[in-house]
Formats: C-alpha cells, structure tokens, sequence
C-alpha cells in the first residue's frame, strides 16, 4: 500500500502540470487584459502598457509559462495582480473557510443521504421510500443560489433563528474556546455554518440517498444475505454487518466525486451567504483576470480533489480485502 | 444513542450560540457587494475601497452629499491666479499613528500620485498640476498648467503620511490616515471593522465600530438587512427587493437621483454609424419608457440629455430623440434602407441592415435591455447580433474600438468635466466611438478653464444640448441609488456616492 500511496504521489506531479499549463492557456484564450481592469476606465493606453510591462504580460506566452512554472516548482505561486498580496497567502487566508463548509456539507450529506437510502431500501415502496424520491428530486433539481435564498429567508429573515450572512470564528478557534470555557463562541460558529453547509449539502444528499438505496437493495438480493437470515442471524445485525458494510462500497467511492462537486458548488454558496472562502475569491479573480490567483486557487481545487480520491481509493481497499491495490 | 447524544450536543451549542448573538450596540453593521481591494487612496479602484478610505483618510476638501467641496484637512484656500491655488491645514490633525498632518504630507500624497510607476487608476484626474510645494509646515500651493475648473473638487484625495510613503510601507493593506476612523481589522473578502479615532481632530464619533460586510449577491444582502444581520445597504439591490424592503415599514429608507448614468455608446468610425441619420434613427428605436418601467422596474429614472438630475448642469430643457419607430422607418427610408426583397430586414445596395449592439453579462438589467432592443430593431427591419461578455472582455473590445453600439455606464459625476472631456473630446482617451466635432471640443476646452460656475453651466448645457442632436451618446437612465438603514441609526445621511462620512456623526439608539 505504501509503494501505490508514493506512485500516486508521484503521478500528481504530470496531472498538477496539465492543470497548470491547460488553466495558464484558457485564462489568455479568454480576451480582457489585467492592466485594463487594474488601471481602469480612466486609464491612458501609456499606463496600460507599462503596467503590463511590470506584470511581464508583454513577454511571449512560452516565456510566462516557463517563468510561471518555474516559479511553483520553488512553491511560488505569485503575487495577486488586484490584492496587493502573494497568492499564497490569499489562498491561506481563505482556505480553512472552503475546506470548513465543505467538510460539513459533506458530513451532512452522509447524515441524511446513509439512513434515508437505507431505510429506503428497507421500506421498498413505502412513504418513506417514496418521500425519499422526492427529497432526492428536489435536492439534484434545485439549484444550490436558489436554495440558499430559501433557507436564507425562512430560517434567517422569517423565523430569525440563524444568522443570514458571514462566518463566527474558524471551528478550531472556536473548538479551543469552548474547551477554555466558552461554548459560545463555537455555538455562534455552528450557526454561522449551519445554511451555508446545509444548502451546499443538499444536492449530495439526495444523490447519496438513491445511490444507498440502489446498493442496498442488490446486498440484500445476495446469497449470504440470505444465508444470513437463514440460519437465523438477527436482522439488525444482517443489516448492518453483511449487507450495509459491502452496500457502502460504491459510496465511499462517490464521497471522492462528490467532494469536487462541494467544491465548485462552494464557489455560488460563499457568494450568496457572504462566506470568506476560496470559491468567492475565483469568482472575482477571474473577472478581474488576475492571472496568478485563478492559477494558483485552481492548482489548490486540483490538489484537494487529487488527495481527497487517494485518500478515499486507500479507505476503499482497506474497507474491501479483494480490492488490490495495482503497484 | 450516540446519535441522540451528537444531536443534542449541536442543537445545545447552537442554541448556546443564539444567546451569544447580542452584540454591542455602539457598532454599525453596512452591507456591501464587494470587498475593497486596496484601502491606499491613491490606489483603490471600487466603490467598497472609496468608501471605506472616505472614513479612514481626509483630503483637504470633503465634497459633500451636495456635491460641493467643502473645508476638511484644509481649514481654507486661496486661489490667486487662475492657475494657483493655496491651501492652509488644520494644524491639529493627525495620523491615526500619531504624527502631525503637514505640507510635505499633501506634497508627498500628490507627487506619488502623478508618478506613472504608481499606476494611480485615478492619476489622469491630476496631470493637469504642474507642481505642488509646501510654502511652510502648513501651507501648500499647487501651480497647474492650465486653468483647471474641477480641480477643487477632485480634492478629496485622502492624504497620506509621507514617511510611510517613502518607507515603502504597504498602505494598501495597513492604512494609515487622518480619519474619523481607523482600521481595526481586515478578512479580505468578508469583513473591514473600523474603530472611530479618539484623536479626531473634529472629535471622536460616537459611533464606536464601522464594520463593512462583504455579502456579494444582492438578494442575499437585502435578507441579511431584513433579519436584523445588516444596519445599512445600499444599491446595487434587486428592484423586488427594494419593494418588499418598503413593504415591511419598519426601515428608513431614501431613493435619491444618483451620480451615474446608462448610455448607448455609438462607434462613429463605422460606416453605418458616421452618418448622423443613422443614429438618430437608433435613437428613435430606443423604447425609453418600457425599459425603465419594466426592467428597471423604476429604480432608474428615464433620461433627457448627457448630465443627470444631481449635476448641477443638468437641464430638463434639452432633449434627445424620443422613441419613435415611424419616424425612425421614414428616416431610415429616405437613406435608402428599404425591405425591397420582403425577408423583413433592410437592405441598401443588397447589403442587410445589420448592427452589433453590445454589452457585459455582470449587469442583468443591462443584458435584458439589449435583448429587448434586438426585439425592437428586428421589428423595424434591422437584424441585430448581440455581443455580450464578460467586464474584462468587454472592455478589451470596447477600448479596441471594436463594436457598434455597446450599453454601459458612467459613474463619479461630481462635476461634468468628468463625463464629458475624455469621452467626447476628439482628443479624449476614453473617447472610444472616435466622437470629433471641432465645437464640442472647444466647448469643453472652455468648460475646463472657465472660473465662473455660471459660465460653466452655460458651456456644459450646450455641449449637452449638442450631444443630443449628434447623438453619438444615447443616455438612457439616470442611476437611481437605494439606501435602507436601521431607525436606531440615528443623523445617518444617505449619499448618492454611497459615502458613509455621515456615520462620523451618528449616534445609535439603545
């Protein structure tokens, strides 16, 4: 398993490679010029071009990628064109905030999305299996700006129980105060993340829900699950045991899928509830053109999603002994 | 059970959270759209950044919600010559780091700002100064090449501390001004929280804590204000919004004519455009009302000429070409632009009538208008390929002078110099739709250098009362600006900038 993790590891290197030179490509495909932006309306053509001489965007595009790339071999990712910043340090700032709401989208979707298929699966054609139908068509048909309006207005402006906007403390500050003795900070905290980890969730919830109750349903047509019942085995224990542990495979699986689908979902969830995180960020850079930032937030988003797939390849083979992990 | 347990645990540190919700009420929470992105006066770009630098820096003038400069850093001036002015300073106003305010500081201020190597968004504003000195510790004189009329006005510059400029000290991300108040704390992209300054020169404000929020969609902000998140938004907000914000009565709330205006810009130097005809035919084609109406939902006000109601050069009299399709296909016809092959679109010398009417995708209302328009044209026999794109790309085209017609804005028209001289001049570099008429530029010439307002006023309405005729502009709205805020936000005074000064000497009801 160590020889595969390393080879894995070392095969990041090429994909990180591609995404670097096929985002450097797109951002100058795409017309609108940073200096532009920079400078703004009132710009004259002068200022424009030596702004974009100190930038190097008058070198050849072979060149600024041969620098660029250069640059993060050495893990330097640039200086953002608008925020007066390296990228490295915009992206810090922000990560936790990303990483903080997808995480808990992720753990929400799990929460509801494991036992409404699995109960699903077990009241085959009962309300409950039918309502679970309907929760996962509206959770794949509703659009996350939509649905985080709605919550928004319902749980925020109606009923006033959740904040509508913005974000407590990180959670390991806030884990650190209520261990010092103030739960409160950490209370606020959870309710800041509450809708925007909710209306993010939601969407993989309702696929994981149908995808439980589709695995679910096969595991228990299979013979020793029904040996299992035969020779008498309490159906707690069948449920859980023999059919829900071999039923999670292929949704361990769609946890590594879903976890890039968090990501880009995170880019609309953050501008809609004012959260400071890395999908707010690109939204704005790329309308700006800062080139190193959408560069540099990109490779992170490819990373993540890159590790979170090793990762759960790694939990699959460890969760399955016939899986064998190919050196 | 251990479910049980984790639920129970979360609701217990949520509900545990409501009780903490309280806050102090010397703060003042303001909603806005965008994060500022530079908080260096010489450097910022965006309306967040103009705000905000207006609370942390003084210039030496404070153009008010009227829009006239007004005493500030400087207590007073001169103005000798009409290419001199002298400015004496407050001499008890300080940094927020402790040191005096001075003449070398405004001295500083200013020549970093005409240095290209800054790349001041704002530098063209100043190239007319020639020099600026300090006469003493508290005296400044500016010489400027020419008689420049606006010049007072783009005074308000936020004076920054020379011995940081020269220490190469980063005032983008660490202001430091001479402000009511100080920068406590920036999350980039969410949060700038400002504490007053207790060493104002003109008193500390009550108010103690600003504390600007950055809430992206417009909708989102207008909920984040109605469940008592937000003290304070402003436009850009949604027209359904605006309403349902009205509906509830429980705000204050202020509509007043806004400093910006929507034009149709018509590139000139294309042959269908050069000729006047053709573009007062356009104009014809403009349904003005329906668009205000039913996709500006009345927020914006329906224009008559180039300057808007809060310009002091705007005048009712002047009009431009009201919407008139028969008079527009008469016109149209007498050029020689009939449907002779019955196909429903134009046709001269067998070329089709076909114009490219552009705009950029982040202005849904903008988007809107020009698909509407296409509708109209189509409807008088003139096919329409609509370019829409995003800001950066579409300011790449436009300042290539590639396009027809594009819909876009202007904005910050304190004075009419600024919507007017770059744009319309042959000279002018904003002047993207090459615009010449030997008149208009010796109109604006003498609108620059002219001393008397009145004088002024005279030049800036005729050149307006041109413009409409030539119509190489076609304004469509005056920008309307929203302001909502909380009643216990008592002596806030909307401004049409968006300005937030007037916190300086609020109080807040407890």
């Amino acid at each position: 398993m160590l020889r595969y993790t390393l080879k894995r590891l070392l095969l990041l290197v090429p994909l990180l490679l591609g995404v670097v030179v096929v985002v450097f490509a797109l951002m100058r495909l795409v017309p609108g010029d940073p200096a532009v932006v920079f400078l703004g309306q009132d710009a004259t053509p002068e200022a424009v071009a030596q702004l974009r001489k100190s930038l190097d965007l008058d070198k050849p595009w072979p060149v600024q990628l041969g620098r660029y790339i250069a640059n993060v071999a050495r893990g330097d990712l640039g200086d953002s064109i608008f925020r007066g910043e390296s990228v490295m340090a915009a992206i810090a700032s922000r990560l936790p905030a990303t990483v903080e709401v997808a995480v808990a989208a992720l753990l929400i979707a799990v929460l509801v999305g494991l036992p409404l298929g699995v109960l699903a699966a077990l009241r085959r054609g009962s309300p409950i299996d039918v309502g679970s139908m309907v929760f996962a068509q509206l959770g794949v048909s509703m659009p996350v700006f939509w649905l985080g309006i709605l919550l928004m207005f319902w749980f925020a402006v109606e009923l006033n129980w959740l904040p509508a906007v913005g974000r407590g403390e990180s959670l390991h500050h806030a884990l650190f105060a209520a261990l010092g003795g103030r739960p409160g900070v950490l209370g606020e905290s959870l309710r800041h993340l509450a809708l925007p980890a909710f209306a993010l969730a939601l969407n993989s919830a309702a696929v994981m829900s149908r995808l439980v109750r589709t695995s679910m349903l096969d595991v228990l047509q299979v013979e020793y699950v029904r040996a299992a019942r035969g020779k008498g085995v309490a159906n707690r224990r069948v449920i859980v045991t023999h059919a829900l542990r071999n039923a999670l495979l292929p949704v361990v699986n769609v946890i590594g899928l879903r976890f890039g689908a968090l990501l880009g979902g995170a880019v609309l969830t953050e501008s809609i509830f004012g959260w400071p995180g890395l999908g707010q960020l690109v939204v704005t850079a790329i309308s700006q053109r800062d080139f190193p930032l959408v560069q540099g937030i990109v490779l992170v988003f490819a990373l993540m999603f890159a590790l979170v797939n090793l990762a759960v390849d790694l939990v699959t083979a460890a969760l399955d002994p016939r899986m064998r992990l190919e050196v | 059970m251990t479910a049980l347990r984790c639920a129970t645990l979360i609701f217990g540190l949520l509900a545990i959270g409501c009780g903490e919700r309280g806050r102090s009420v010397d703060v003042v929470r303001v909603g806005t759209d965008v994060d500022a992105e530079s908080l260096d006066p010489r450097l910022t770009r965006n309306t967040t950044g103009y705000r905000v630098i207006n609370l942390l820096y003084d210039g030496l003038v404070l153009v008010d919600s009227t829009f006239e400069p007004t005493p500030n850093l400087a207590r007073r001036w001169e103005h000798p010559t009409p290419t001199t002015w002298v400015f004496y300073l407050r001499e008890t106003a300080r940094f927020h780091d402790g040191t005096p305010v001075t003449a070398a500081d405004v001295v500083s201020t200013f020549q970093t700002l005409l240095d290209p190597s800054l790349n001041a968004p704002q530098r063209r504003l100043y190239t007319p100064i020639a020099d600026v000195a300090a006469l003493d510790r508290h005296t400044v004189q500016f010489t400027l090449h020419e008689p420049y009329a606006p010049f007072l006005a783009y005074l308000d510059m936020g004076i920054v501390p020379h011995h940081l400029t020269d220490e190469d000290h980063d005032l983008g991300n660490q202001p430091v001004g001479s402000g009511p108040y100080r920068l406590a704390r920036w999350s980039k992209g969410y949060r700038i929280v400002l504490d007053a300054n207790a060493d104002y020169w003109d008193g500390a404000p009550t108010v103690s804590r600003v504390d600007v929020i950055v809430v992206p969609d417009n909708t989102a902000r207008a909920q984040a204000f109605e469940a008592g998140d937000l003290d304070i938004i402003q436009s850009p907000l949604a027209p359904q919004d605006v309403q349902r914000l009205i509906g509830r009565g429980r705000f204050q709330h202020e509509m007043m004519p806004g400093i910006a205006v929507t034009y149709l810009n018509f590139n000139t130097a294309t042959p269908l455009l050069a000729d006047v005809r053709m573009r007062r035919a356009l104009a014809m084609l403009v349904d003005q009302a329906t668009i205000i109406e039913q996709i500006y939902e009345r927020m914006d006000e329906p224009a008559s000429s180039l300057f808007p109601t809060s310009s002091w050069a705007h005048s009712p009299a002047i009009g431009q070409p009201q919407y008139d399709p028969t008079g527009a296909a008469a016109l149209l016809s007498s050029m020689g632009w009939n449907d002779a092959d019955g196909d429903g679109v134009r046709e001269k010398n067998g070329r089709d009538l076909v114009i490219r009417l552009g705009t950029h995708s982040e202005d849904l209302n903008r988007v809107q208008t020009v698909e509407f328009m296409q509708n109209t044209l189509r409807n008088a026999g003139i096919r329409t390929t609509l370019e829409v794109s995003d800001w950066a790309s579409f300011s790449a085209r436009r300042d290539a002078g590639d396009f027809e017609i594009i819909l876009l804005g202007w904005t910050q028209i304190i004075d009419p110099d600024r919507v007017t001289f770059e744009q319309l001049h042959s000279s002018g570099g904003l002047n993207w739709g090459r615009y010449t008429n030997p008149r208009v530029d010796r109109l604006l010439e003498e609108g620059r250098s002219a001393e008397r307002k009145s004088d002024r006023t005279a030049i800036y309405r005729s050149v307006a009362h041109i413009i409409a005729e030539d119509v190489p502009y076609y304004i469509l709205s005056y920008q309307g600006y929203q302001a909502f805020w909380s009643p216990h936000v008592r002596g806030f005074t909307p401004d049409p900038r968006g300005m937030l000064r007037s916190l300086a000497q609020s109080t807040l009801a407890r």
